[in-house]
């Protein structure tokens, strides 16, 4: 196995609220080698940006976090306690979903960049400048000796996404985490963006973790896709094989949720049928059970374990699809017309 | 960026020429003109005088001038023969040119009344200013890194508290206090030197500034509490910025719109609060300048300082309104 460059272990994150404690977070595990592509997907609510928040040490201080964070061989949640300079922005960065408000309306654009510059590498004024404006050519921004002289809200959606882009990247961070980098810019730009993040990845040898709605996305770039649901990961494999072979429901319904699977496409995913789950005082079973048309009455009692092959294809199920044993669940179900947690199978949804 | 500049002193310039029409008017068209700039000699019948018949009452300290001699200068300062607009006209282009007329009270142009007595004023009130963003810009910052705890709430309690006392019991107390009772500022204006004058204005300064602190702290708390939500602060912290940083270099700028809003609008109650305090610490600033023209009905002298009060306003806020494009780039555009 190649280098493992972060590595996370049973991470648990709640968050004390008036309404009680949500468990955004119950027990997140992955591994990252270097230099490869990890794609997270999951439902809004899962967890995918409290995981990206807690990796960047950007949540609340109110948040109670748990398990362990280690990148390039230092515990990160060390890190934050000694307020060390010089990690975040350098070694590690983030991409944010909306381009639009993740710069400051109030600085030209080119200042914001070479900021990183002068912050972190101690670079003077104007050559922070000048390796602003290198930059932006290397994310692809036409005329950047103009536009770092521009702010904000006079560049295009996409060309936002690039500064951002070009800001995470100016101190050639070894780990770039991407939130949903594309819902908020048009489709066609999309495309553009998420190529250009792959070459950039690519070329500086970077590792990257891609979280999306959209499984398509993750299809043609992602090395290792990690689906997440209710604050846990579910199944995590390389993304060919979790195409091939889902074994978790909620995986699965999420790929027949795509329209055209061989086709990545850029829609969102169908929400699937049910409520999301409780994320305050959650009932001891499997989160998904309720919406599961696998689900028989040890979902409802216990809450699957990661099992599996470590390392290679993981998932936390007790009736995997597309086993006998999930098979057998499913067609016991279907015979019944309804599953143990009082879900109705219909006939058109009871057979593939 | 020209175009934009263009049109703000465009505006400016209107609104100008309507304070000053609306100050002139004020002179001119409420009761007779004659009335308001030589008081009740305007009724003495001077043609009578003139012709024999009735003798001159006057009543000036050395009786050197004969009544109906003021009255016939002041027709002929004021313009009184000529019709309204052409007046205006004239006043305003005098008025440029710095000439606010002349007080037959005291027989002095009204620029020489009041030439001394707005450096002070103004002084006072940039000082107050000063006291102001002094203690809120701190203040109001520390609240937000501290938000709803403990030092944050007694900051709360602390501002509604300054604000609830007004600028004259505020004035009285301190004046009481640190100028009587344990004379640690002076309680008669000095200004033998610059420094002793800044020093008998700092008990004014504070009386002035002590509820704007108030206003700003909670504002500016307010509006960096909702700047730090912002996604280009996660971003600025996920570049590995420290809060300090942030605070200062991110959030702070575009946190300031309320602050400077107040700020302009105040400018206002500010003059108006002035007044007040300079009279409680008996400052010869313009207020009680004014204050006194009023008593002694010398209405060219309170028509000069309402002018340039109002000019000022107007002036602060174009100011204000400069600032706001200084802050936001996007003003610009619109
Ligand atoms: N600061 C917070 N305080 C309380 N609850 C929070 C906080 N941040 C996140 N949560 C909760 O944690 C859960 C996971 O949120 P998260 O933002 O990670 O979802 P997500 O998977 O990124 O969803 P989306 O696709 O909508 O971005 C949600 O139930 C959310 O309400
Ligand atoms: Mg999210």
């Amino acid at each position: 196995m190649a280098d493992t460059q972060l590595s996370v272990t049973d991470l648990q994150v709640r968050f004390p609220t008036d309404r009680g404690v949500v468990e955004a977070l119950n027990g997140v595990s992955f591994d990252l080698e270097k230099g490869q592509m990890l794609g997270i997907v999951g439902e809004s609510g899962s967890g995918k940006s409290v995981t990206a928040k807690t990796l960047m040490n950007l949540l609340p201080r109110t948040a109670e976090i748990d398990g362990e964070v280690i990148f390039e061989g230092e515990d990160v949640r060390a890190v934050a306690r000694e307020r060390r300079k010089h990690f975040w922005g350098v070694k590690m960065t983030m991409v944010f979903q909306d381009p639009m408000t993740s710069l400051n309306p109030v600085k030209r654009c080119g200042e914001q960049i070479a900021e990183t510059l002068r912050y972190h590498l101690g670079h003077g004024r104007k050559m922070a400048l000048r390796g602003a404006t290198d930059l932006l050519g290397q994310v692809g921004v036409p005329e950047p000796a103009k536009r770092v002289h521009q702010y904000p809200h006079e560049l295009s959606g996409g060309l936002r996404q690039r500064v951002v882009i070009a800001m995470a990247l100016a101190c050639e961070p070894s780990l770039l985490i991407a939130d949903e980098p594309t819902t908020a810019v048009d489709v066609t730009v999309q495309k553009h963006i998420l190529d250009l993040l792959d070459r950039l990845r690519r070329e500086r040898e970077m590792s990257m973790i891609l979280i999306t709605h959209d499984l398509g996305v993750a299809r043609g770039r992602c090395d290792d896709v990690a689906v997440m649901y209710a604050g846990r990961i579910v199944e995590r494999s390389a993304t060919e094989t979790l195409f091939n072979e889902s074994r978790h429901p909620y995986t699965d319904a999420l790929l027949r949720s795509i329209p055209h699977i061989d086709q990545p496409s850029h829609t969102r995913l169908d929400p699937i049928p049910g409520r999301p789950p409780e994320m305050i005082n959650p009932p001891v079973r499997c989160a998904y059970a309720p919406r599961c048309r696998h689900a028989r009455e040890d979902c409802l009692t216990s809450i699957p374990t990661m099992g599996g092959v470590t390392g290679v294809h993981e998932f936390a199920c007790h009736h995997p699809a597309n086993t006998d044993r999930g098979d057998a669940a499913l067609a016991a179900n279907v015979a019944v017309g309804v599953t143990p947690a009082g879900l109705h199978l219909t006939a058109g949804a009871g057979s593939e | 960026m020209t175009r934009f500049m263009i049109n703000k002193v465009a505006q400016l310039l209107l609104v100008l020429l309507a304070v000053t029409f609306l100050s002139f008017s004020a002179l001119n068209l409420l009761g007779d003109p004659l009335f308001n700039v030589v008081g009740p000699l305007a009724e003495l019948d001077c043609d009578a005088v003139e012709a024999g018949l009735i003798e001159d009452t006057t009543t000036t300290l050395n009786n050197q001038v004969g009544d109906c001699e003021i009255v016939a200068e002041a027709r002929a300062v004021y313009r009184l023969d000529e019709p309204v607009m052409k007046r205006y006209v004239l006043w305003l282009g005098d008025l440029i040119s710095g000439d606010l007329g002349t007080s037959f009270k005291n027989d002095l142009p009204v620029t020489e009344i009041l030439k001394d007595k707005f450096p002070v004023s103004i002084m006072l009130m940039v000082m107050a200013e000063i006291v102001a963003l002094g203690l809120a810009i701190p203040l109001g910052i520390y609240a937000a890194y501290r938000a709803n705890h403990r030092a944050d709430r007694i900051l709360s309690v602390g501002s509604f508290g300054v604000l609830s006392i007004p600028n004259f019991a505020l004035g009285v107390i301190l004046l009481y206090l640190f100028a009587l009772k344990w004379q640690i500022f002076p309680a008669t204006h000095d200004d033998s030197s610059f420094f002793a004058e800044m020093k008998s204005l700092s008990l004014p300064a504070i009386t002035l500034g002590a509820g704007l602190a108030a206003t700003y702290q909670r504002l500016l708390r307010t509006d960096l509490l909702t700047t730090l939500q912002e996604d280009f602060v996660h971003m600025a912290r996920a570049k590995g910025m420290t809060d300090s940083h942030i605070m200062w270099r991110h959030a702070l700028r575009p946190s300031l719109f309320s602050i400077i809003t107040v700020f302009g609008v105040n400018t206002g109650a500010l003059i108006g609060g002035s007044l007040v305090v300079e009279q409680i610490f008996s400052i010869p600033g313009v207020g009680r300048e004014l204050v006194q023209a009023v008593i002694r009905d010398d209405f060219p002298v309170v028509l000069g300082g309402v002018v340039v009060i109002a000019s000022g306003f107007v002036v602060i806020n174009f100011v204000v309104d400069l600032l706001y494009s200084w802050l936001d780039p996007r003003v610009r555009t619109t």
